[in-house]
């Protein structure tokens, strides 16, 4: 730690404060940092990043070359600890701020929203900076919050110059400018499409808590808010009253491939399936496990009962059967002899030789 | 019933030898309750000599699967017969593990 920096005695007394009392700033450092983290992922805000830093030394006498006067001890530098947390949404920047509001005092006076300071015609550096402190610790530190656009613009800027001290030409402002107007509508419609997101599974959870199922296509998210309702609980327990099994709860969320592969479009459609072929999904199960001493089943034997005995029933046969399992297994042959085994079965089963 | 282990490069192989019926699985508990320190990692059970399995067996099977989930390793079932695939099936247990042939 040297320099041939020209200081005078208070910038080179700054410097030795900070060699005295650096140990101490990076345990700050790893606490203010694991504080956040912790914080975060308690109000399940998922970051791109969470980065921190302390100022190095020469960083710090290259600043106290340029400003020293400003400054008469350590505690008069409000970035000796920086620290950056990177979202991925805009709308994530002020959740982010608003923790970081419960977690430190704000020094408000120094602290500053850039996203406020442009014109209404002008586009630039967006970043939300606050200067923050803890009890019995005598320095700031400066926590920035952005989004992942706002920050790799900000980087691109850094990098081409901006803070050498040259004048920048014009054209090569404007077109910053350019780029940054135009990452922050990247960054709107991203906030769009994900409340426009959130807003459709609310609905979609609606519809499914209110039974009007026709309406709702089966999706991912969809389907993950019928399987709440526990819809094959009911053929599942007299399946396993069959040999008196314990049912071992696994998710049933591979299945949502399988309905969509046979051809299911809504949720409605689902239950048009468990009321019309629950009694042969019944049925296959007592003639399999009916005559076995088997007492533990997973709860996904409704399901699967119910698919093949919708296969068997419309005439998807051997090949509609390996489709459900390549679908649920993987494709390989040993399902083709799955299937073979229930062709073989089904010839003996009571739905089979029905009307409905 | 047999089990046989060898653990190389976090990846554990359990050939199971025998018929794994509720008196077998009592006998091997031991065996699982070791390779479920080892659920971290991979774990392939081998059952190309595997020739029967009780519902005892499926809760060994079972209880495997449930460690490697919680601890982010893998379980992988390698060689089963028809029969024993045919009880997986039968329980709802075929896609609950990766079954390699």
């Amino acid at each position: 730690m040297s320099t041939n920096r020209h200081l005078d005695p208070h910038c080179e007394a700054i410097l030795q404060e900070y060699k005295e009392n650096l140990p101490r700033l990076k345990t700050v450092e790893a606490q203010v940092l694991d504080s956040l983290k912790r914080t975060l992922s308690d109000i399940g805000l998922l970051v791109a990043a969470i980065e921190s830093r302390i100022k190095s030394y020469d960083s710090l006498a290259g600043k106290l070359e340029l400003k020293g006067h400003k400054y008469q001890s350590l505690a008069d530098l409000t970035d000796i600890i920086g620290l950056r947390i990177i979202t991925f949404y805009v709308d994530d920047v002020d959740k982010v701020a608003s923790a970081v509001e419960r977690l430190f005092t704000i020094d408000w006076e120094n602290s500053i929203d850039k996203r406020k300071i442009h014109e209404t015609d002008s586009f630039g550096y967006l970043s939300l900076h606050y200067i923050c402190s803890i009890p019995d610790f005598p320095y700031r530190f400066e926590i920035q919050m952005r989004t992942l656009l706002q920050h790799a613009w900000a980087n691109m800027n850094h990098d081409t110059g901006y803070k050498s001290g040259v004048e920048i030409p014009k054209r090569y402002m404007r077109n910053m400018s350019r780029l940054a107007g135009m990452l922050e509508l990247v960054d709107d419609e991203f906030s769009k499409i994900r409340n426009e997101l959130t807003d459709y599974r609310r609905r979609v959870q609606a519809l499914v808590r209110s039974g009007n199922l026709d309406e709702v296509p089966i999706d991912g998210d969809s389907f993950r808010s019928y399987l709440e309702l526990n819809p094959f609980d009911q053929l599942n327990k007299r399946i396993a009253a069959i040999n008196q099994a314990e049912i071992q709860d696994v998710s049933l969320m591979p299945y949502l491939a399988v309905f969509r592969g046979l051809g299911l479009n809504t949720l409605g459609d689902i239950v048009s399936m468990i009321k019309n072929y629950s009694e042969g999904a019944y049925q296959i199960a007592c003639y399999q496990i009916g005559l076995t001493d088997l007492d533990i089943i997973s709860s996904s034997i409704g399901p699967q009962d119910l698919c093949i005995a919708f296969i068997l029933k419309n005439g998807g046969g051997k090949a509609g059967i390996k489709y459900m399992f390549d679908l649920l297994n993987g494709v390989s042959e040993s399902n083709a002899t799955m299937a073979d085994f229930l062709m073989e079965q089904s010839k003996d089963l009571p739905f089979m030789n029905t009307d409905n | 019933m047999e089990v046989i282990t060898n653990t190389q490069d976090n990846v554990t192989t359990a050939q199971l030898i025998g018929r794994l019926d509720t008196p077998a699985s009592q006998e091997i508990s031991g065996d699982f309750e070791s390779l479920i320190k080892l659920a971290d990692g991979t774990v392939i059970l081998d059952c190309s000599q595997l020739e029967y399995i009780s519902s005892s067996g499926l809760r060994l099977f079972l209880s495997l699967r449930k460690a490697a989930a919680s601890k982010g390793g893998k379980v992988i079932v390698k060689a089963i017969n028809n029969d024993i695939r045919s009880v997986f099936m039968m329980t709802g247990f075929l896609n609950l593990f990766e079954i390699q042939n």
